[in-house]
């Protein structure tokens, strides 16, 4: 019995996300991170409750956990890929879905459909906690600034996700892949900031926050949102390829 | 039919698998034996598409595994461990496979009826003895019901009533005109349960026949075993 192509990517796209939903550690990775950001906004909320407010500053103190934040995502990714190398998993998905580069494409993609409104709720609790403790200090609130801030914060937790899981998919497991990308976010990018500052702009990190920081940093801008999201996207792509190459190649 | 020919696999600088070579035949229970670290589950692997071969094929009515169009109807795979993440339940496992392959999530309560799984299949798969484990893996292997059945080891942690069971299903697969092959280092089981064997050791066949051709003049094939491979790269039958 043959099967059209479209039908084929819908079943294992549905069955990728199926794998993810199915996942214990998945939703409690997610539930933490909701928990930790909030709790992080609540601290920088009551640290700038002094003063006069405006749509800038609620955005500047919503999002400033983004960075302590994006750990969740990185971890949610690298498990979505390593815990294929758990119980043998990998040997029942490759007997069922044999189309290698399909496969890990279609794993990518649930994991993009899952994150992106997870990353939505994260980022929007953050920003709205901060607006209604703020409200009798703001001096009026763009609405349409903060959508756009959101969704571009958002599109950057799931580029990240994304990303990660590629590197987990590379690497195979999970502390490996931890260190190197909680290493690379949390050590390696932070150091070549103060280091090489033109070229770290182009790093998928620093590329990534012009996606949503456009409207309320104060920090001197070298790219815009479009090129930031081009670059950050770029980059997720080539580690998506070199992911898929290896895939391909390598016994499993 | 399963055409194994001249596999050869390099791992390192070690070869693993020199030249092998063997079919499974539709109708027909093939015994793939051989001690531990002969390359029965790198022949199983590199037969599912697991694993590379260095030279050689392995193919599945004529072509190679990813090159069938529907996988899971034509081979049903239960290799070494469970084959599911330890976190997820067993009929989540089973239903995400379902999806890939279009089936519904009834077949899915079929099959786990017939390995005797339902009343644990929303427990998760971590809490599985290694027998649960090894019927979770026959329900992935079933969900399809290929025409093709690889299995390693299946008896592999079972217990009596578990291996009477999966002697007779498999039996009953073959005489409907099935193609079975498993992998297993228990001759007394495997004794009763194939028409064909193949005995592999390091890395090279070393047996290949019908159950008689292979026994001999052994009184039974356990004998025929020992015998076969304690001649270090023994000629084939």
């Amino acid at each position: 019995m043959s099967v059209s192509s479209s039908r084929k990517t819908t079943r294992i796209l549905s069955a990728e996300l199926d794998k993810l939903i199915t996942m214990p550690l998945i939703w409690r990775t997610f539930v933490a991170t909701f928990i930790i950001n909030l709790v992080l906004t609540a601290a920088f909320t009551s640290a700038s409750l002094q003063g006069a407010a405006d749509t800038k500053s609620v955005l500047n103190i919503g999002l400033a956990s983004m960075i302590y934040l994006q750990a969740g995502f990185i971890i949610l990714g690298i498990l979505a890929t390593c815990s294929e190398y758990t119980g043998g998993q990998v040997q029942t998905t490759l007997t069922t879905i044999p189309w290698r580069g399909l496969q890990l494409i279609s794993k990518h993609l649930a994991l993009a459909v899952f994150t992106f409104p997870a990353a939505l709720v994260i980022t929007a609790s953050g920003v709205l906690y901060t607006v209604l403790m703020m409200q009798d200090t703001v001096a009026g609130i763009g609405i349409n600034t903060m959508i756009q801030t959101v969704v571009g914060a958002a599109g950057y937790l799931t580029v990240t996700t994304l990303l990660s899981a590629a590197v987990g998919a590379l690497l195979r497991r999970t502390t490996p892949a931890l260190v190197v990308l909680l290493g690379y976010y949390f050590i390696v990018s932070p150091l070549m900031s103060d280091f090489l500052p033109r070229v770290h702009n182009y790093f998928p990190d620093a590329a990534g926050a012009y996606m949503y920081m456009e409207t309320f940093s104060n920090e001197v801008k070298v790219l815009t949102p479009m090129q930031g999201t081009g670059i950050a996207v770029g980059w997720t792509l080539i580690f998506m390829a070199i992911a898929i190459v290896f895939y391909r190649k390598r016994d499993a | 039919m399963l055409t194994i020919n001249n596999v050869v696999k390099h791992r390192g600088n070690q070869e693993i698998l020199s030249g092998v070579s063997f079919k499974a035949r539709p109708g027909r229970v093939t015994g793939f034996l051989g001690p531990n670290g002969a390359g029965k589950s790198s022949t199983l692997r590199i037969l599912l598409g697991l694993d590379r071969a260095t030279s050689g094929s392995a193919l599945i009515d004529g072509v190679p595994f990813a090159e069938l169009q529907n996988p899971l109807a034509t081979v049903g795979a239960a290799l070494d461990g469970f084959g599911a993440h330890r976190m997820r339940t067993g009929r989540a496992h089973l239903r995400w496979i379902a999806r890939a392959a279009g089936l519904s999530h009834s077949r899915v309560e079929e099959v786990l009826e017939i390995v005797g799984l339902t009343n644990v299949a929303g427990k998760r798969v971590g809490t599985y003895s290694l027998g649960m484990g090894k019927r979770l893996g026959m329900a992935a292997a079933l969900l399809g019901d290929p025409e093709i059945l690889v299995l390693d080891e299946p008896v592999n942690g079972l217990d009596p009533e578990g291996i009477r069971w999966i002697r007779t299903f498999l039996r009953e697969r073959a005489e409907s005109g099935k193609t079975v092959l498993l992998s297993s280092h228990l001759m007394g089981e495997l004794a009763e349960t194939v028409d064909d064997v193949v005995i592999i050791n390091h890395g090279k066949v070393v047996a290949d026949g019908t159950l008689e051709e292979v026994i001999g003049n052994h009184s039974t094939l356990e004998e025929a075993f020992f015998a076969l491979t304690s001649k270090n790269n023994g000629d084939g039958v």
